[in-house]
């Protein structure tokens, strides 16, 4: 079997008392699609930055794409993209600069021809030369898919990617990403229960920085699990 | 709370039983000073220890001047504020290199202390540029820069109010105080390498002071750093203190 | 498609940094257009300021600080904008993804305001000169005020670029960065109006002006140093 793509062991993060994970382990095979899910302030986002290798775990060891990100972060980090609510476009820069911009950070060798796939497969080749500022807020998000998949990352974390989007942007997002799912990890953190839990092949349940419960999909049906949430989430919460 | 951090960042133990002796001894010893400015200390015949002086354009060298005595207090506050700063460049430090939030805790509690020593300064100082050298304020070099630390502690605080989220407020926290800790020593020895300055002195082996005008002074330098480390361990007990009630509480409500 | 990595030197990593802030300046103009007018409009406020001194009244000795004041401020607003725009939509972000040295990244936005500084100061230099100093005849020195004047936008671009990173994600960030920066920079806009006024208005220069631009030197070194090195802990919390 192939390394896992993601590995936590004993993560934590502390600040002061405040733990924002604790203690969190897990095993994600390659190819596989991880949803988190808790409330607010259980640690979702904190555990997507340090997987984005943005921000350093306290202690334990996280693995991403068979690296350690203490060991060796830059090598990791070609093989991490991330897709946030934010673009991380420069709003004053056309759709072609932006990406320009980012082949040559990677330093993709064939960055023209890299550009001109990605575009085309986002379906903004006609609006190449126009500045992401007149982009709607759906165009917005498929170019910023294009970016973070430009240099073909293996692993990619997407951070609430639906807020902000109306359901035909949220259409056409789930299919770009059913088309580029193909031998790619995804690890994605969701407000949506149900959304999140139809793409997932595994599902992660935090709350107050631990893990509450780590499952394959196939182990639990929708009903079951948005029981079982309910239930340990509301309980340690409301 | 961890145990690493209770045993790096001990409550009680020899320190903090040393916190309330030093206080005390530091606040006699202050005391004991400012009774011997003005009873042993001779009276200083103008501003004859550093030369003469130029006050309101006429050369003054004869006067008795009882303000002089600020200079027993001014220097030891002086020199404390910045040995104490040094202190919160040296947590800071750690911080960065720990990223543990109580060394944070500590640094800023050094520069709450420092802030107070350093607003003491001012003051003393001011009333001497008033009264020895007739003016409230001159651009001069070793005042300068010393405003320019009173700024910057000052900025110290506004920076962390700005900022909501902890661990990024501890981080520029130390990054600003780290590049604030470059004025300290260009204060400290301005007065040495741009010889010209008004300002004297102190600090050196010919400080032409006699053993009279030297007790209170050696009195009121080691009364004022007793002081700042019984305030310091005081300050870091309560708040050490209060964020174990805090965990507690996070416990209970678990 | 296959993508092939081959991953840049960190020179040419800043080069890429550097051309993206000069090609969105380029199109947007925001940082450059806006540091002009109000240089322009404190020319118009010194007018006011100046308009009862006088035919006695030596504006050369004033020059200098005069001057310099005006750097100092346009180069705050400048500042302030150079990094709102890269925590608008969280591009920053973005290229700490990316695998490079947070140093280039220090450096980059540096040498870009340093740009920017220095384009706006060549324009405002002869407003200055054409409004206040042409009843007057500075020193045949004068050429000379440009060393402190590169060395000053040198020490200001440095320093803020590192200041500017910290208050972008503070509340009040405009305040706060001046409140920051103008006790920092103080030293090196003392050296620096000193050398200035110097070779403007004549005097010591043997002596006044190189013992101020090498306390400029100094200053720069150390604070560009010591900014880059506390760069990394800045960008990434």
């Amino acid at each position: 079997m192939e390394a896992p793509a993601v590995q936590l062991d004993q993560v934590s993060k502390v600040f002061g008392d405040r733990y924002a994970l604790k203690n969190v382990s897990l095993e994600l095979p390659a190819g596989s699609f991880l949803s988190i899910f808790g409330p607010n302030g259980a640690g979702k986002t904190t555990l997507l930055r340090i997987l984005a290798t943005l921000a350093r775990p306290t202690s334990g060891a996280v693995t991403v794409a068979g690296i350690n990100l203490k060991d060796d972060a830059d090598a990791a980090r070609e093989q991490i993209g991330l897709i946030s609510h934010n673009s991380m476009l420069y709003a004053d820069l056309n759709a072609e600069q932006n990406l320009q911009l980012y082949a040559r950070l990677y330093g993709i060798e064939n960055a023209q021809e890299r550009v001109d796939e990605m575009l085309d497969a986002v379906e903004l080749s006609h609006r190449r030369l126009d500045t992401v500022r007149t982009f709607s807020r759906g165009m917005t998000q498929r170019l910023a898919i294009a970016r973070a998949l430009l240099h073909d990352p293996q692993v990619v974390l997407l951070d609430e990617p639906y807020s902000g989007l109306d359901p035909h942007a949220v259409e056409i997002f789930d299919s770009l990403l059913e088309a580029v799912r193909e031998n790619r990890t995804f690890v994605m953190v969701s407000h949506d229960l149900r959304k999140g839990f139809e793409a997932c092949s595994h599902a992660l349940v935090l709350a107050r920085g631990t893990k509450v419960a780590f499952a394959a999909k196939e182990e639990i049906d929708y009903d079951a699990f948005a029981a079982l949430y309910h239930e340990t989430v509301g309980m340690g919460v409301a | 709370m961890t145990e690493t951090q209770t045993d790096k960042h001990p409550i009680g133990g020899l320190a903090d039983t040393l916190a309330k002796p030093a206080l005390l001894i530091g606040a006699l010893l202050t005391a004991l000073a400012f009774v011997l400015a003005f009873t042993v200390a001779s009276p200083v015949v103008g501003a004859k220890v550093n030369g003469v002086e130029l006050i309101g354009n006429e050369m003054i060298g004869n006067q008795i001047l009882l303000s002089q005595k600020i200079f027993y207090f001014h220097m030891p506050v002086a020199v404390v504020s910045m040995v104490v700063l040094t202190g919160t460049a040296f947590f800071a430090i750690r911080f960065l290199m720990t990223r543990d939030a109580l060394y944070d805790l500590k640094a800023k509690i050094c520069t709450e202390i420092g802030l107070v020593f350093v607003i003491c300064t001012m003051i003393s100082g001011d009333l001497w540029t008033r009264f020895e050298w007739g003016v409230w304020w001159v651009w001069e070099p070793r005042l300068t820069t010393y405003l320019i630390l009173t700024l910057m502690v000052i900025a110290y605080f506004i920076l962390r109010t700005a900022v909501d989220e902890p661990e990024r407020r501890a981080t520029y926290a130390s990054v600003f105080s780290l590049i604030m800790y470059v004025d300290v020593p260009i204060s400290f020895f301005i007065t040495r390498l741009i010889p010209s300055s008004v300002h004297p002195v102190i600090m050196r082996s010919d400080s032409g002071m006699s053993p009279d005008m030297l007790a209170p002074l050696m009195c009121s330098l080691f009364g004022f750093c007793l002081i700042a480390y019984g305030l310091y361990r005081f300050r870091a007990r309560t708040e050490l203190i209060a964020l174990r009630v805090e965990a507690a509480k996070d416990t209970l409500d678990d | 498609m296959t993508v092939r990595v081959q991953k840049p030197s960190t020179f040419a990593q800043y080069v890429t940094l550097l051309r993206k802030d000069l090609q969105r300046e380029f199109r947007t103009r925001d940082m450059l257009s806006s540091m002009a007018i109000y240089a322009f409009l404190v020319l118009v406020v010194y007018g006011a300021a100046l308009s009862q001194t006088g035919s006695q009244f030596d504006i050369l000795q004033m020059s200098g600080g005069m001057l310099w004041a005006l750097i100092v401020f346009t180069s705050l607003l400048g500042l302030n904008r150079s990094f709102s725009y890269e925590k608008e939509d969280g591009c920053l972000e973005g290229i700490l993804l990316v695998p490079l040295d947070r140093s280039v990244v220090f450096l980059a936005k540096a040498t870009s305001n340093f740009l920017f500084l220095l384009a706006v100061e060549i324009v405002v230099l002869p407003l200055y000169y054409f409004f206040f100093l042409t009843t007057t005849t500075p020193q045949p020195t004068w050429p000379l005020m440009l060393i402190p004047m590169l060395v000053g936008t040198i020490g200001i671009a440095g320093i803020g670029t590192l200041l500017s990173t910290i208050t972008t994600s503070t509340r009040g960030k405009d305040v706060l960065l001046a409140v920051l920066f103008i006790p920092l920079v103080f030293p090196l806009l003392y050296a620096c109006v000193s050398a200035t006024t110097v070779v403007v208005a004549g005097g010591d220069i043997e002596g006044i002006f190189r013992n101020s631009v090498l306390l400029a030197v100094g200053y720069d070194l150390v604070m560009v140093l010591l900014s880059w090195v506390l760069y990394d802990y800045a960008v990434s919390a």
